[in-house]
């Protein structure tokens, strides 16, 4: 089975920096593939090798995607292959402009069966570019799913809803975005990393994305709720009874 | 201000019912779509009814004729909540409208159009948006649009659709187990991270989470990875956001994509022993301590 996972590069939140005018300081944030994503790749490598096929990565994005540790961290998590599609134009896309130019990514990769995609992208989570991208190849498409099992020439998939499980026959092929908790992204070894450089990485060019679905009028760091700051620290039956204190003092306790 | 017209769009009655009076707040005649229907909608002037997919189907199957729906009656603004369902169904629909679904924070009526805001940066950040084109499709989290009083003209219209032919089957529908988890309903949280040990030492958040009252919560690892705690009681960026009285982080590092799920919680009070931990940066008390000599201390004296 040919299964192709999709991935986007984020900058990593925790080196977000926050101006006092609340704009962001993006400059100390390196470009990473999305928390998320890792499971996406782990359950692509799974899948091919329970069903002697390959894992190829899929990203779309702007020239963060040209930096060669992003593409070799991406291989060596178990991709056999991988396609960039990076442009100046194509950073910073909506859900349907990202399901618009995967689409045509996709229609330059020979026989792929299933297209996975993560949760959500570490940066937005809007969690709709699966669905938007089985909408628009007009293939079975799931979201939510945390189980996915061959079964021949379809897979049998679980997909927890609110309050119940749908275990659900898909036939390929399919397009699912998956769970953040479908399974445990591998940690490459020494061994990964060093094969990763010898995995291939393809460029696409020259795709376009349709006009963004809004216009963006403003983007500022959430206002933080003012925090007390209080510390303490020692003997603990004495900082448990500050502790105790504090809690009377805000209602917390009963 | 509000527009013309709004369409909720629900897969299954139960799905997000309180959209309709929502969305009375936007736009003067508020309708809706309701797979499986057997009465009106509270809140909506229209209810078009579609019949409950046959046996193996899904709602979301019925998304090309949805959409083919919405464009045909000139909705303008199309709403759908935020479970998994409703989620799919957006994106379907959206899909074939030819624009994203948009999940929002907040949406209101400025002027002539709607102005949306939206996370970014893993909830860093905010955006401020204005749909470019019609209709626009929202995805709406319960809480974000206030419910309004009235009650809707109450009509309803049958329609009849088929689902799409597609290579899904649905073989089975079990319940899902354990305990109903609502942290969103919470006054008090616990949330555990990482500083445990061992799964058997929740014990001691189990026992402190009883002794205020509160719900018991958890970060990611705990959840996803190590499975200590069902996936419903994760508070993150792909789990809950929640906005209790008092949120009591207890081992817990305090990583940008975890404080973003409770950084609205009224009071923040963080137990860990390492005094460098994000976390004391974001809470209003901080206690430098080791979890394992503080709880038991802690849940004795508030049960005195």
């Amino acid at each position: 089975m040919k299964v192709v996972a999709c991935l986007k590069a984020a900058p990593e939140a925790e080196d977000i920096g926050t101006r006092p005018d609340r704009t962001l300081d993006l400059d100390k944030a390196a470009w990473k593939i999305g928390t998320y994503d890792l499971n996406t790749i782990e359950a692509a490598r799974v899948l091919a090798d329970e069903t002697g096929g390959v894992a190829v990565g899929l990203s779309v994005g702007g020239p963060a995607l040209a930096s060669s540790k992003l593409r070799k961290d991406a291989l060596s998590r178990g991709l056999d292959e991988f396609v960039v599609v990076s442009d100046e134009a194509l950073a910073d896309l909506d859900t349907f402009q990202t399901a618009c130019v995967l689409r045509d990514a996709l229609a330059g990769i020979d026989g792929v069966d299933l297209v996975l995609v993560g949760a959500g992208s570490s940066d937005v989570y809007a969690q709709q570019v699966g669905n938007e991208l089985g909408a628009l190849l007009g293939v079975a498409t799931l979201n939510g799913v945390n189980k996915v099992t061959p079964a021949g020439d379809h897979l049998v998939v679980e997909r927890p809803l609110e309050d119940a499980v749908q275990v659900i026959e898909v036939g390929l092929p399919a397009v699912l975005s998956l769970t953040s908790g479908i399974n445990t992204p591998r940690i490459p070894g020494m061994r990964d990393v060093l094969a990763a450089g010898k995995r291939p990485t393809t460029e696409v060019s020259g795709l376009s994305a349709p006009a963004p679905s809004t216009d963006r009028t403003s983007l500022l760091a959430v206002e933080q709720v003012e925090r007390a700051h209080r510390v303490v620290d020692g003997d603990t039956a004495d900082v448990v009874a500050q502790l105790v204190d504090y809690l009377n003092s805000v209602g917390g306790a009963r | 201000m509000s527009l013309g017209n709004a369409w909720v769009v629900l897969p299954n009655p139960a799905a997000a019912a309180g959209l309709a009076r929502g969305a009375r707040g936007l736009a003067d005649e508020v309708n809706a779509v309701v797979v499986g229907a057997d009465a009106a909608l509270p809140g909506a002037d229209l209810t078009v009814a579609v019949p409950a997919p046959p046996v193996g189907a899904l709602a979301e199957g019925y998304a090309a004729s949805i959409a083919e729906l919405l464009q045909a009656r000139g909705a303008q603004i199309v709403l759908l909540g935020a479970d998994v369902s409703s989620r799919l169904l957006a994106g379907l629909v959206a899909a074939r409208l030819g624009t994203s679904a948009l999940t929002v924070q907040g949406v209101a009526v400025e002027g002539d159009g709607l102005v949306v805001s939206r996370t970014a940066y893993a909830g860093l950040a905010t955006t401020t948006e204005r749909p470019a084109g019609s209709p626009a499709v929202l995805v709406v989290a319960p809480g974000v649009l206030p419910a309004q009083e009235e009650a809707g003209a109450g009509r309803v219209e049958h329609v009849d659709m088929a689902p799409a032919p597609e290579p899904l089957r649905v073989v089975e529908v079990r319940p899902k187990a354990g305990e109903p988890v609502n942290l969103a309903a919470a006054t008090r949280v616990v949330g555990v991270g990482r500083g445990f040990a061992d799964e058997a030492d929740l014990r001691l958040a189990r026992e402190l989470a009883a002794a205020l009252g509160a719900e018991l919560a958890c970060s990611r690892p705990l959840a996803e990875g190590l499975g200590w705690l069902p996936t419903e009681r994760y508070v993150g960026v792909s789990g809950a956001t929640i906005r209790p009285d008092l949120y009591l982080a207890v081992g817990v590092s305090g990583q940008v994509q975890h404080m973003v799920g409770v950084n609205q919680a009224k009071v923040i009070v963080a137990i860990n022993k390492d005094k460098n931990a994000p976390v004391f940066g974001q809470a209003d008390l901080g206690v430098v301590g080791d979890l394992y000599d503080v709880l038991p201390a802690l849940t004795n004296a508030l049960a005195r």
